[in-house]
C-alpha cells in the first residue's frame, strides 16, 4: 500500500541537519523522535531497543524512521520481555554503548526493577567508578487517554527513591527535545518518563540544533508574586491553566516545572517560595509517599520560617488509577488547583 | 480519516468485487450513507460511509477486485496524523504553535525575603503587637526568637514605638551611609578675615560667589567622579547644591550656573529655592545635578565641620559661625571678624594641593571688600 512508508518520510524531513537553523513546529512525540534521530546521528554508540520500536515505529510513533535510517543493528525490536530489555541495556551500557530503551507503558516497567535498582543504579558505585551505566529507559506514563488497566499510572516516585539514577520528566515539546538529548549524553542511568497525555496536545517551534537542556534543574515557566505552583509532567498544563484562572482574580502565581524529580533542584523551589511565601504542589500520582511529599519536606526544611501557610498538595487518590469512565474524577483539574491555592492564600 | 479502506467483512474473507458505486467524486456524504456495494464470496454487502465528508476520489471501478485494507475512498481534507497507540485516545494539538518561554532554574537569588520566624513566634509577635520587620533576629540563621520579640515588646512599653524613617530622612540616611562608605574624604580648615566686609553683608551670597571664582581657578573640584567606571568629568558650569535644614530633614536644592549670574539674580534664586523647600513645593528636578555643594551651618552654630561629599560630586565647602578674634596690627591689637571654613574633597580624584589652592581662592575672594 505504501501509505505507512509515506508517513515515515514525512517525519523524516525533521531530521535533516541542514534544518537546524529553521524551527520545526512539532508536538512532544515529534520532538522525542527528533532528539532520537539527532542523538543517533551524532553518536554511533547510541542504540534503540524495545517492543515495536523498530519496524512499527513505536506504539506512539516515538521511534518512527529510526530503523530505516540507522538499520536494524542499532534499532532493535525485542520480545515482550521487559526484564530482558532492561538487562540487555545494563550490559550494553556497561560496555560503552548508550542504549535508549523503550518500555511501552509505565505499567509494564516493574519487571525492570531488578536491573534498575540492583545494577544500573549502582554500577558506578559498585565498581568504584570503573564502570558507569549511561542508559536511558524511556516510558510513556500517566493517565488521561482513556486506556485500560496498567496503562495510566504515575509511579515516578518509585524511581525517585533510588539513589544513583536520575528521573527526568518533560512537560513540553521543547523540554522533551532538550532533556532527552541531555539524558542520552548523561554518563549515568536516566529514567525518562514521557507524559503521554500531552504527546500530541501542544505544538511548539523547536530548532533541531542538537543542544540539550540541563538536567537536575527546575524550569520557571511563569513568574509571579503571590503563590508558587510546583508541578511536573502533564499536570504542568492544568497548573498553567490554574495560574490563568488565579490571574483573573488578581492573584499572580509562579509556575515551576520540576523537570528532574530526582535529584531535586531544591534551590530553585526554595528561592521561589522565599519570595511568594505560599506553595501548592500538584502531582497526578497518588498522594502517599509521592514526589510532592519530598518536595514539601525539602522546602519546609529551608523556608519554614518564611511560609505564610502550610504547603498544600493536589494529588491523585490513594487507589489504583481507575478505568476510563472514572478517570476524570481521579485526575486533578485546574479548578482543584485553584481551590487549593485559594485555601493557601486564606491562611494567615 | 483521509483514506477509507475496505473493512474486514467477516468470516475471514480477504477480498471483494466492486458491484456498484453509489457516490461520485465531489459528493458530500453523511455517516452511514451507503457508498458502495461489493460482492464477497458469500454475499453482496452494502458499505456505509464511516464519516461525514466530501469524496475526493474513488479507487477501483465496478468489477475490480479490492482486498481488505486497501483504500476504497479518499476524503477531502488534510492527511490525518498517524498517532499510533494500541490503546486509548490522544488529544491532538491545534495548529497553533509558538516558541516556549521559560527560565532555566530560578530567576531569583535564594535568600530570605522576610524576617525569619516560626509560626509560634509570629503568633507571639501578633499577641504582643510587635512588628517583626523592625526586629533583628538573634537565633540561628538570624531567626527571630521569643526573647527578641519579648525584648522588643518591653522596649516599646518603656520607651514608645521607634519611628521608621520615611521620605527625606530615609534618603538622607541612605545617601550619607553610601557616601561615607565610598568616598575617601579629607577636610581642611581655615579662617578668613572678613573685617573688610560691609555692615550687613549677605554671607551666603558671598560664599556662592567665592565658590564660583574658586571653581574657575581649580576646576577639578567642580566635577563628577563615577567610581564604578573610574571616569572623572570636569564640568564648566557651576551648579551649586545648597544644604537647607528643615524640620522634615536635609534638602539640597541646586542653584544653577552660579558663575554667570548677577548677585541680585542669585539672591532671588536662593530665596525662591528656600521658599519652595520650606513649602515643600520644590520639584525633584531642582534638587539633582549639583556639581559642588555648600553647607552654611554657621547661621546656627559650629565653627568647623566635617562635611560629607555626596557622589558623584567631589567637593563641599562648609561655612561656620563668624567669630571675633584679636589680631595684631601695626599699631597694636584689634578685634577682627573671622569666617571659619571647612573644605571636604574626595582624595581619590583631588590632590591636597588642588584642594588647598581652591580654599585659598575662596578665602582671597571672601577677604575682599565687596
Amino acid at each position: 500500500m505504501g501509505m505507512h512508508e509515506n508517513k515515515i518520510s514525512t517525519v523524516n524531513k525533521n531530521h535533516n541537519p541542514a534544518n537546524a537553523t529553521t524551527p520545526h513546529v512539532v508536538t512532544m512525540i515529534d520532538a522525542i523522535n527528533m532528539a532520537l534521530h539527532r542523538a543517533m546521528e551524532s553518536d554511533p554508540n547510541v542504540v534503540v531497543l524495545g517492543e515495536d520500536v523498530a519496524t512499527n515505529g513505536g506504539v506512539f510513533r516515538a521511534t518512527v524512521g529510526l530503523k530505516e535510517r540507522f538499520g536494524h543493528k542499532r534499532v532493535m525490536d525485542t520480545p515482550l520481555a521487559e526484564t530482558l530489555i532492561a538487562g540487555i541495556s545494563v550490559g550494553m551500557a556497561a560496555q560503552q554503548l548508550r542504549p535508549v530503551a523503550e518500555i511501552q507503558f509505565m505499567g509494564f516497567i516493574y519487571a525492570t526493577m531488578e536491573h534498575i535498582v540492583s545494577h544500573a543504579a549502582r554500577l558506578r558505585n559498585r565498581t568504584r567508578g570503573r564502570l558507569s551505566c549511561p542508559m536511558v529507559l524511556r516510558a510513556p506514563y500517566g493517565g488521561g487517554i482513556h486506556a485500560p488497566e496498567h496503562h495510566s499510572e504515575s509511579t515516578e516516585a518509585l524511581f525517585a527513591h533510588i539513589p544513583g539514577i536520575r528521573v527526568v520528566i518533560p512537560s513540553s515539546p521543547t523540554r522533551a527535545y532538550g532533556l532527552l538529548l541531555s539524558a542520552i549524553e548523561d554518563p549515568d542511568p536516566v529514567i525518562f518518563l514521557e507524559p503521554k497525555r500531552i504527546y500530541r496536545m501542544v505544538k511548539q517551534e523547536i530548532y533541531d540544533d542538537g543542544i540539550g537542556l540541563p538536567l537536575d534543574t527546575c524550569y520557571t515557566l511563569r513568574q509571579g508574586e503571590h503563590i508558587t505552583l510546583i508541578s511536573w509532567g502533564a499536570m504542568v498544563h492544568e497548573t498553567l491553566q490554574a495560574a490563568d484562572l488565579l490571574q483573573e482574580q488578581g492573584i499572580s502565581a509562579e509556575v515551576i516545572d520540576v523537570a528532574t524529580i530526582s535529584p531535586l533542584d531544591i534551590d530553585t523551589l526554595v528561592a521561589s517560595v522565599q519570595k511568594t511565601r505560599r506553595c501548592v504542589i500538584i502531582q497526578e500520582a497518588a498522594k502517599h509517599c509521592g514526589v510532592a511529599a519530598e518536595i514539601c519536606t525539602s522546602i519546609q526544611e529551608q523556608a519554614f520560617a518564611e511560609l505564610k501557610a502550610p504547603i498544600a498538595r493536589v494529588t491523585g487518590f490513594d487507589t489504583p488509577m481507575p478505568y476510563l469512565r472514572r478517570e476524570n474524577i481521579y485526575m486533578n483539574s485546574p479548578q482543584d488547583i485553584v481551590t487549593a491555592a485559594l485555601t493557601t492564600l486564606e491562611a494567615l | 480519516m483521509k483514506y477509507f479502506k475496505l473493512p474486514d467483512l467477516g468470516e475471514g474473507l480477504q477480498e471483494a468485487e466492486i458491484v456498484e458505486w453509489h457516490i461520485k467524486p465531489g459528493a458530500a456524504v453523511t455517516t452511514g450513507q451507503i457508498i458502495v456495494s461489493v460482492e464477497t464470496a458469500k454475499a453482496i454487502v452494502d458499505i456505509p460511509a464511516p464519516q461525514d465528508g466530501v469524496i475526493a476520489a474513488r479507487f477501483g471501478e465496478a468489477g475490480d477486485l479490492v482486498h481488505t485494507g486497501e483504500p476504497l475512498l479518499e476524503f477531502q481534507g488534510e492527511q490525518q496524523e498517524d498517532s499510533g497507540t494500541v490503546v486509548g485516545k490522544m488529544q491532538a494539538a491545534s495548529d497553533h504553535s509558538e516558541r516556549e518561554q521559560f527560565v532555566i532554574g530560578s530567576p531569583y537569588r535564594p535568600g530570605p525575603s522576610v524576617p525569619l520566624a516560626t509560626p509560634a513566634i509570629r503568633a507571639l509577635a501578633k499577641r504582643l503587637n510587635v512588628d517583626l520587620n523592625k526586629i533583628t533576629g538573634t537565633g540561628n540563621h538570624n531567626m527571630i526568637t521569643s526573647d527578641d520579640v519579648e525584648k522588643a515588646a518591653r522596649l516599646t512599653k518603656d520607651l514608645g514605638e521607634a519611628e521608621t524613617l520615611k521620605g527625606v530622612r530615609r534618603s538622607m540616611a541612605r545617601n550619607m551611609a553610601k557616601a561615607h562608605a565610598e568616598v575617601v574624604k579629607v577636610t581642611i580648615n581655615d579662617d578668613v578675615d572678613i573685617e573688610h566686609w560691609a555692615q550687613k553683608e549677605d554671607i551666603t551670597l558671598r560664599l556662592v560667589r567665592a565658590i564660583a571664582i574658586a571653581c574657575t581657578q581649580e576646576p577639578n573640584l567642580n566635577a563628577w567622579y563615577d567610581s564604578s567606571n573610574e571616569t572623572l568629568r570636569i564640568i564648566d558650569k557651576v551648579d551649586l547644591g545648597i544644604a537647607v535644614d528643615t524640620p522634615d530633614g536635609l534638602f539640597v536644592p541646586v542653584l544653577r550656573n552660579v558663575s554667570q549670574r548677577q548677585p541680585l539674580d542669585l539672591r532671588e534664586g536662593m530665596n525662591t529655592l528656600r521658599r519652595d523647600v520650606k513649602n515643600r513645593t520644590i520639584p525633584p528636578s531642582e534638587m539633582t545635578g549639583a556639581t559642588i555643594s555648600l553647607s552654611n551651618y554657621g547661621t546656627i552654630a559650629g565653627r568647623y565641620g566635617n562635611p560629607i561629599i555626596v557622589p558623584p560630586m567631589v567637593a563641599i565647602l562648609g561655612a561656620g559661625k563668624i567669630y571675633n578674634n584679636v589680631v595684631a596690627t601695626e599699631t597694636g591689637f584689634a578685634s577682627h571678624q573671622f569666617l571659619p571654613l571647612s573644605l571636604s574633597f574626595d582624595h581619590r580624584v583631588i590632590t591636597g594641593g588642588e584642594a588647598a589652592r581652591f580654599l585659598k581662592a575662596v578665602m582671597d575672594n571672601l577677604g575682599m571688600a565687596d
